[in-house]
């Protein structure tokens, strides 16, 4: 009897040989190089017209997805680097510190007013 | 390096969410604070906050679709799902201004003079403005459908040359609405028909504002090359945005502007 693991169930079950011949756990050879870019080429692209070519500006999306699919271990909306870094630090503090003056604000505005 | 068996999208860990929620608190509390307390600091940082959570956030979905290639198309069919039932909670909030119309409109109390439009309120001409800014929306609508086609078909100049007018034409509505409000002889404050009025085509101007400005978003997507012959879905979401806004004015032009008055 053959077993194999199924995600499924999250359980052991019945398997045939063939499972023997190509285990589950088995890692595949890790390949160093980068994944292949995606590229959304299968469609007819608006650029691909001669005539409008340099219509209003030049396609750098080709560029900018290499960018965005560099294996750095970046999260999308760091991945650019310091603009990205700034913005999102300049938003932590405005939400943070905002968050901070509307405790202080609502705990004043809670105190009864001696006189009004 | 191990690849997911499925075709979802496991987005990367987001600021976003719990800042946007951190914004919207800043702003109610802001709103607060100004109406009772003449302290308009925390609005300021509430509405900051929130414009620069949703430039973020959206650009981290166009960053996520068009340069990662993460929407496949069962994550597209989730984001229409996901746009119709927004459109949808949209239509049932007007619904509750129009339920408020006929509620006070139907039955005009005595106060109003038994009459509607209420004594004293002289309505604006529904055949002057109002009807040249139902055809302003209704060519518009003609024109997003138009660069719809354009983009489907690859035509870059055209598309750009459609949407920029669609726009334009948005533009052109929400400056005519503009002057109508500054030139009427009717407030807010006046009576249960000024609040109707007033409320019902102010979110409608607002939402005309909201989608004027994702049609620009997507105009500068589309002169970027970010949309392809048949994957341009944020097109089509702003588009069908668009055409809700247009059939929410025909509603209220033929509701309050032209049966009301």
């Amino acid at each position: 009897m053959y077993y194999r693991f199924s995600g499924v169930t999250q359980r052991l079950v019945g398997a045939a040989a063939s499972a023997a011949y190509s285990p589950q756990g088995l890692k595949p050879i890790v390949s160093t190089e980068s994944p292949a870019l995606i590229f959304g080429t299968t469609t007819k692209l608006a650029s691909d017209l001669p005539a409008t070519d340099s219509f209003l500006g030049k396609n750098k999306v080709p560029d900018l997805q290499k960018i965005f699919q560099k294996a750095d271990g970046l999260p999308v909306h760091l991945k650019r680097g310091v603009p990205d870094r700034l913005l999102y630090r300049t938003t932590m503090a405005l939400t943070i510190g905002g968050t901070i003056y509307c405790l202080v604000a609502l705990y004043m505005a809670s105190q009864p007013r001696n006189q009004k | 390096m191990a690849h997911q068996a499925h075709s979802y999208h496991m987005v990367d860990p987001s600021p976003w969410p719990i800042f946007g929620a951190a914004a919207a608190l800043l702003t109610t509390s802001g709103l607060i604070m100004w109406f009772h307390y003449n302290s308009s600091a925390l609005l300021a940082t509430g509405l900051l906050s929130m414009l620069l959570v949703m430039l973020q956030w959206w650009r981290d979905i166009v960053r996520e679709s068009t340069f990662q290639g993460h929407h496949t198309p069962t994550v597209q069919k989730g984001l229409r799902y996901g746009m119709i039932l927004f459109i949808t909670s949209e239509a049932f909030f007007f619904l509750g201004f129009f339920w408020a119309f006929f509620h006070s409109s139907l039955v005009p109390t005595p106060e109003l003079g038994g009459q509607w439009p209420p004594t004293g309120i002289k309505p604006l001409n529904p055949m002057e403005v109002p009807l040249l800014n139902t055809a302003i929306l209704l060519a518009s609508g003609v024109t997003v459908t138009w660069a719809h086609h354009s983009i489907t078909e690859g035509n870059r100049k055209h598309a750009i040359h459609a949407l920029t007018l669609t726009i334009l034409l948005g533009f052109y509505f929400t400056a005519l609405q503009a002057m109508e409000y500054y030139e009427a002889p009717f407030s807010i404050a006046d009576s249960v028909y000024g609040s109707t009025f007033f409320v019902a085509t102010g979110f409608h101007g607002l939402h005309v504002i909201i989608g004027s400005t994702f049609l620009t978003v997507c105009l500068l997507r589309l002169i970027k090359f970010h949309f392809t012959s048949n994957h341009h879905f944020g097109f089509e979401a702003a588009a069908w945005y668009w055409h809700f806004v247009d059939v929410i004015w025909l509603f209220l032009y033929m509701t309050i502007y032209w049966w009301g008055s």
